[in-house]
């Protein structure tokens, strides 16, 4: 780790007495949020939009949750009033669907991707390598605002009919099993989304090989800036092929040629290759950034550096490598040839293991450590174990012959909702609340902050755990109605649901209160586990930061 | 199809069969069979006292067997093939112990962590960041449980790919929008069709349907024509779909199979027991994706038989189990295949199997029509 | 010191352009979709939006012309630059994967689809003769004679890349100039001016290929739609000629700065991206002619003439 290398005297020149500067200078309204080229405004801008996003995404699940309290039909039919289209219970039953292909793609898309890669990455990884900014600042405000029409015209298809395609978008339901204009723009959406983080990722691999401040080498870099780095590899490789394959469901659609539709010699399947060999590495994309920040808080919470650090960078460089070749463990029952399930059970499984290297070594970086449970610690140490959990069923659902029952069930929203709710999210809210006082220049609540902790986490579990049990007895995905005898954990899964979203008033409320009325934050509020280079400046951090570079100095972590 | 003097004749053979039959004429008979007179053959000829309406052999379902369990179940279902038993196994006995000790472990050393090094209780962090052995140890280790699952999973994969034998019973299942029709290519190619039941109160209920009665099976999971299945005779599954990609899966089988529109998808499963299961189409399919089930009764294969002649089909004679297989696999005519191979009366003669061909090797080459 | 820059790196103002792309993509999007639905207007959104990020491009890429010469561009920002190529490039050629993977699942998996090149329709066969007709191209099919403008057109395209590499070592060694002669002259290309001889030449070739590439479309003995041989191939080399398209006008821009006098043989960034862009075009059709056009119509009867 960087840590006690850099804690601060080797650019003690630049230090806040100087703010108002040059380097404070900021433009006008207009031209500072809407023209921005400056990292830290734009990550802003990412927050923002993931914020909301996570709040539309959020309360779409909130309609899904009401919906299958109750076996039968409740609310579907009422939505069905209020868009255009059929009033006919077919539709009814389409909008769930809707529904969920909505809430898949604005939670992967639109939430957890800004808010980590964007928001996060965006505001601290030019700070940690010490940079005074991104590679390409303009090209770094495109990435943002690709994201707004993509978005719009995400939300704006379900007046259009609705996209009831589930997030995969699997082929031919995609192509001519859905006519109409909505599946094209679900498209659309993926494909401006889709620019964005790729001139995103050029963007982050460009900044972190070529900005490090002198003397920060890459295996002095914070564990966050080796996710971001890794993930940018992985979004470069993989999304032009996502590209590709939604490029074939646009033509299949719309221009006559036969990708998908088996009538011309096209192959459905073909699509799931091509979808998921974007689509697992895109799982990890979501969740590296997270152990990222992980690790940096872990490491601060302690007043440890991090264990074992180059095993830790470099299980992040494995899992992603690894995670191009396991992309067909989401087709097990697509009829795919014995061995080929073989290989990639065996591939997949392979990932437990450096992903074990990270959980132990975490483990092992508290461990001897004086540690204090602020909000972002208890967020963390929540994240360790929640991932853990929903890391073993994914262990589970490797085995290809296991999966068959599984496939398709509630075990595997189970699963994806225990490293995504419960992992990607709790890492979000420990970034959150370890960076706020830096970004904002004010102090959480941390009483507020252990409320919304502790009643989300309670929330959480309530409402995915039971959905294991719905997997294994059977309960299929995708459906807004359900056997009757499955009502019981349902009806439970929608009680944590509704715990769960009372915590985030608590969230929302801390959030603003401090916004306005919290505590001013020091330079580094963490104390002296806090030792990479964001805790150097001052809280906010000067608009331009690092006018002269930092050095850091020789040395080795180790 | 042999037409309604056919199915006359074979509803009265079916009749004189039925001391040979299983137990399940006893079943008390469910709310269900009134209605059985509703066909016209009843006219013409006394119904089968054993066939329900949909000329399924008549058999309520069995809470907490072939679907989900009475009320806040929460394991799998119990299974009826011999690979569904072995999967089961290797879940509950090694899968499921394994991942709650390592995530208790796992939780135990948080625990540890957190109460031994609060602030409170370690003032002074050490600084240790390395640890070659440690680091070492949660490497391998993690290996070898890994290889220790990997060899009972590769197990199961080679067992639920062993071809069908040549005696199997070839069942061919269509995936619609929205629902499942059925052919047995082995026993004259008849085919049926089955639609979920609708309760009185559904929205989509058609005046003149015939509502769901609880003796159908619960609510969603009922169809109308139940497929039939033998017990004890290995059945050879071919899947596939005339518009989107549908899955056809009964859990208490351990069987899910996509049904993918220009692919034929082939395995193969043998019931132990006789009973209703029942199963849901699991990918995504439009709209009423949640709106067709799956139900297969599995009956003896002498009621299997009687079945299918009241069906209007036939069992093929009983040939010699050392017949070679005819090489008509490698022409991806997977119905030539099925009837070159198909079943016999005499469920209990051990076949070999034909072909080293794995299950579902799947060539690219099967394609059906569209 | 402080308050003052004291690094290389290149701090940029506020700028409208990125806001403004972002839109024109957003129309071009809507556009598309509304076009491909028939909506009213819909082709006028459409190229609304093409307008709109062409104007983008002019508006963006003239700024950092602009900044370029201005000496923003100091080498640790040039070096910014080659990286951002090289991983755009790396991203264009997973774009081709894409489309790759679905040629070589239609051609090593053969369906058994027929042809009929009378009435441009296909059906797959479903009886006992599906496998002797799961061959590929699909039954039926003739394909364009790869030996012919496929390989011309390979020829053009590598001797494209010699061309331009004459060209960018000319920039190096600063060939550049001497007497206006014949031709070359007129069109103010000087004796020793290897840098617009290569370049010029560079760019011809590249509407040879294109215009061959046209050509081949409007003669292709089979339709665009209904067949999987059709859509892998048009899409595949479809794709590709859009890229050498772009490429061409990338190296017309860079030839009207040649003649503008933008280039030192120092700082000559521009051209260097197009010229790794340009064997980045090439090298994906080499590979299209070896799999597409040579291995994926082998033993299909060759359409003549
Ligand atoms: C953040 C996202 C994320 C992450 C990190 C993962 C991680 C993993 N996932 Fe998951 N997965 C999803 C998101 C994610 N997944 C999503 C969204 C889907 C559904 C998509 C859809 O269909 O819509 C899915 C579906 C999915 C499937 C397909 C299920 C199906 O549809 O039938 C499979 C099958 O193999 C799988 C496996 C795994 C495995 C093996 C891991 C591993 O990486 C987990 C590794 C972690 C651990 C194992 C825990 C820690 C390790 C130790 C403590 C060491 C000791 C452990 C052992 C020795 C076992 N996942
Ligand atoms: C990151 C991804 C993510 C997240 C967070 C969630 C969160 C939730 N999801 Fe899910 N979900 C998916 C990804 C995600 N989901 C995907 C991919 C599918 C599959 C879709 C498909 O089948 O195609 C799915 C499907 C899915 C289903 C199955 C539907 C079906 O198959 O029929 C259900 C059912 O209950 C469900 C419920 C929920 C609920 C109640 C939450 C709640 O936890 C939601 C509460 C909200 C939050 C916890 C987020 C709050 C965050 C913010 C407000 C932003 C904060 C930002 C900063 C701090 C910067 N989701
Ligand atoms: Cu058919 Cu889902
Ligand atoms: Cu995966």
């Amino acid at each position: 780790m960087t840590d006690t290398a850099l804690s601060g005297h080797a650019f003690e020149a630049h230090d806040h007495e100087h703010h108002h500067h040059d380097a404070d200078h900021k433009p006008g309204f207009f031209a500072r949020w809407f023209m921005s080229t400056n990292h830290k405004d734009i990550g802003t801008l990412y927050l923002i939009f993931a914020i909301f996003a996570g709040i539309i995404g959020g309360a779409i699940s909130g309609v899904m949750r009401a919906e299958l309290a109750h076996p039968g039909i409740q609310y579907l039919t009422v939505l069905a009033e209020y868009l255009p289209g059929d009033k006919n219970f077919d539709h009814a039953l389409h909008l769930w669907n809707v529904l969920i292909t909505a809430h898949g793609l604005i939670m992967v898309f639109f939430m957890v991707m800004p808010a980590m890669i964007g928001g996060f990455g965006n505001w601290f990884v030019p700070i940690m390598i010490g940079a005074p900014d991104m590679a390409f600042p303009r090209m770094n405000n495109i990435s943002f605002w690709l994201l707004i029409p993509s978005f719009t015209l995400l939300l704006l298809s379900p007046f259009f009919g609705g996209a009831g395609t589930g997030w995969t978008v699997y082929a031919p339901l995609s192509t001519y099993g859905e006519p109409g204009p909505s599946v094209d723009m679900a498209i659309l959406s993926l494909h401006l989304a889709g620019a964005s983080s790729i001139l995103g990722a050029i963007n982050f691999i460009t900044t972190i090989f070529n900005m490090r401040a002198p003397g920060m080498t890459l295996h002095k870099m914070p564990l966050f800036v080796w996710s971001v780095l890794v993930t940018a590899f992985l979004l470069l490789l993989s999304l032009p092929v996502l590209a590709a394959a939604i490029t074939m469901l646009l033509t299949d659609r719309n221009f006559g040629t036969t990708f998908f539709d088996p009538a011309g010699g096209g192959d459905p399947i073909l699509y799931q290759h091509l979808f998921w060999f974007f689509g697992h590495p895109e799982v990890y994309i979501m969740i590296l950034p997270g152990f990222g920040i992980v690790s940096q808080i872990l490491s601060t919470f302690s007043k440890k550096p991090i264990f074992g650090y180059l095993g830790m960078a470099y299980a992040m460089v494995a899992i992603g490598v690894v995670g191009f070749v396991v992309w067909a463990h989401h087709m097990f029952t697509t009829g795919l040839s014995v061995n080929t399930k073989m290989y990639f059970t065996a591939a997949t499984m392979v990932i437990a293991v450096p992903t074990g290297i990270k959980i132990f070594s975490w483990i092992a970086t508290m461990w001897g450590g004086s540690l204090s449970f602020k909000t972002p610690m208890v967020w963390a140490i929540g994240f360790i174990f929640m991932f853990t959990v929903g890391g073993v069923t994914g262990v589970v659902l490797a085995n290809g012959g296991i999966d068959d029952y599984m496939q398709d069930s509630y075990y595997v929203v189970a699963h994806f909702h225990y490293v995504l709710s419960l992992g990607a999210v709790f890492s979000l809210f420990a970034g959150f609340t370890y960076w706020f006082p830096k970004m904002s220049g004010r102090m959480l609540s941390e009483l507020l902050g252990q409320i919304h902790f502790w009643i989300f986490f309670a929330g959480v579990n309530m409402l995915f755990f039971p959905m294991h049990f719905l997997g294994l007895q059977n309960m299929q995905r995708r459906v807004p109605d359900y056997a009757d005898n499955l009502e019981y954990w349902n009806h439970f899964a929608t009680i944590g649901y509704m715990i769960m979203a009372g915590s985030m008033i608590v969230f929302f409320v801390n959030v603003i209160y401090s916004l306005f009325a919290g505590k001013k934050a020091g330079d580094n509020p963490w104390g002296e586990g806090a030792t990479t280079l964001e805790w150097t400046l001052s809280s906010p951090p000067p608009y331009h930061q690092f006018e002269t570079l930092p050095v850091i100095d020789g040395g080795d972590h180790h | 199809m042999t037409g309604l003097k056919g199915i006359v004749l074979a509803a009265s053979l079916a009749i004189t069969g039925l001391g040979a039959g299983s137990g399940l004429a006893a079943t008390p008979a469910p709310a269900a069979s009134p209605a059985a007179a509703a066909p016209a053959a009843a006219a013409a000829a006394p119904i089968d006292p054993m066939l329900v309406r949909d000329g399924a052999p008549e058999l309520a379902p069995t809470v907490g067997i072939g679907q989900p369990g009475p009320h806040n179940e929460i394991t799998i279902q119990p299974q009826v093939t011999a690979n569904g038993r072995y999967a089961e196994w290797f879940h509950d006995w090694i899968l499921f112990p394994l991942i709650v000790a390592i995530s208790i472990f796992v939780l135990i050393l948080l625990a540890w962590v957190v109460i031994r090094y609060r602030k409170a209780a370690n003032p002074v962090p050490s600084k240790t960041s390395h640890h070659v052995g440690l680091e070492v140890a949660w490497t391998l280790v993690p290996v070898l449980i890994l290889v220790a699952i990997a060899l009972p999973s590769i197990g199961l994969l080679q067992a639920q790919f062993k071809p069908a034998p040549a005696n199997a019973v070839t069942l061919k299942a269509i995936g619609n929008q929205w629902y499942w029709s059925y052919q047995y290519p082995d026993n004259g190619g008849f085919e049926i069709t089955s639609n979920m039941l609708k309760d009185k109160n559904d929205p989509n209920f058609a005046k003149g349907d015939r509502a769901r009665v609880d003796a159908d099976g619960p609510r969603l999971l009922a169809t109308d024509n139940r497929v039939v299945l033998p017990v004890g005779v290995p059945i050879r599954l071919i899947t596939t779909s005339n518009d989107v990609i549908h899955s056809w899966a009964i859990p208490a089988f351990w069987i899910k199979l996509d049904a993918v529109p220009g692919r034929l998808n082939e395995t193969s499963f043998t019931i132990e027991k006789e009973g209703l299961y029942f199963g849901v189409c699991s990918e995504l399919c439009g709209a009423r994706h949640g709106y067709m089930p799956i139900t297969v009764q599995a009956v003896s294969p002498a009621v299997f038989a009687q079945w299918v002649k009241a069906k209007g089909g036939t069992m093929p004679a009983p040939k010699s189990a050392s017949q070679p297989a005819p090489a008509l696999v490698e022409t991806g005519d997977p119905q030539a295949v099925a009837n070159a191979m198909g079943p016999v009366d005499n469920a209990a003669e051990e076949a070999a199997p034909t072909t080293n061909q794995g299950a579902t090797a799947n060539p690219g080459a099967s394609i059906t029509g569209k | 010191m402080s308050g003052a820059k004291n690094h290389a790196y290149h701090i940029l103002p506020p700028d409208i352009a990125p806001i403004m792309g972002a839109l024109a993509g957003g129309v071009l999007a809507a556009g598309g979709i509304m076009w491909m639905h028939s909506a009213a207007y819909g082709g006028a959104v459409f190229f609304l939006g093409v307008a709109l990020v062409l104007a983008t491009m002019f508006l963006w890429w003239g700024k950092v012309l602009t900044e370029a010469k201005a000496g923003d561009h100091t080498p640790v920002v040039q070096l910014h630059l080659r990286y951002g190529m090289v991983l755009f490039i790396a991203s264009e050629v997973m774009f081709f994967v894409g489309w790759f993977w679905a040629f070589f699942d239609y051609s090593l998996f053969p369906r058994p689809l027929l042809y009929d090149a009378a009435t441009h329709t296909v059906s797959l066969v479903t009886d006992a003769g599906a496998a002797a007709a799961s061959t590929w191209p699909p039954k039926g099919m003739e394909v364009i004679d790869a030996f012919r403008f496929p390989l011309l057109n390979t020829l053009i395209l590598l001797l494209s890349g010699t061309t331009i590499t004459w060209s960018h070592h000319a920039l190096i060694h600063n060939q550049r100039g001497g007497a206006l002669k014949g031709l070359w002259g007129l069109i103010g290309v000087g004796e020793n001016d290897g840098v617009k001889k290569g370049l010029w030449l560079t760019i011809i070739l590249g509407l040879i290929f294109s215009s061959i590439q046209a050509y081949e479309y409007s003669e292709a003995p089979f339709p665009f739609k209904g067949i999987n041989y059709t859509s892998a191939f048009f899409m595949a080399t479809g794709f590709h000629g859009f890229h050498v398209m772009i490429g061409t006008i990338f190296l017309i821009v860079n030839l009207m700065r040649v003649y503008r006098g933008d280039f030192t043989p120092r700082q000559h960034f521009g051209f260097e991206a197009a010229a790794w862009y340009w064997h980045f075009v090439d090298v994906v059709w080499i590979f299209l002619f070896a799999t597409v056009y040579v291995w994926g119509g082998w033993g299909a009867p060759v359409h003549a003439g």
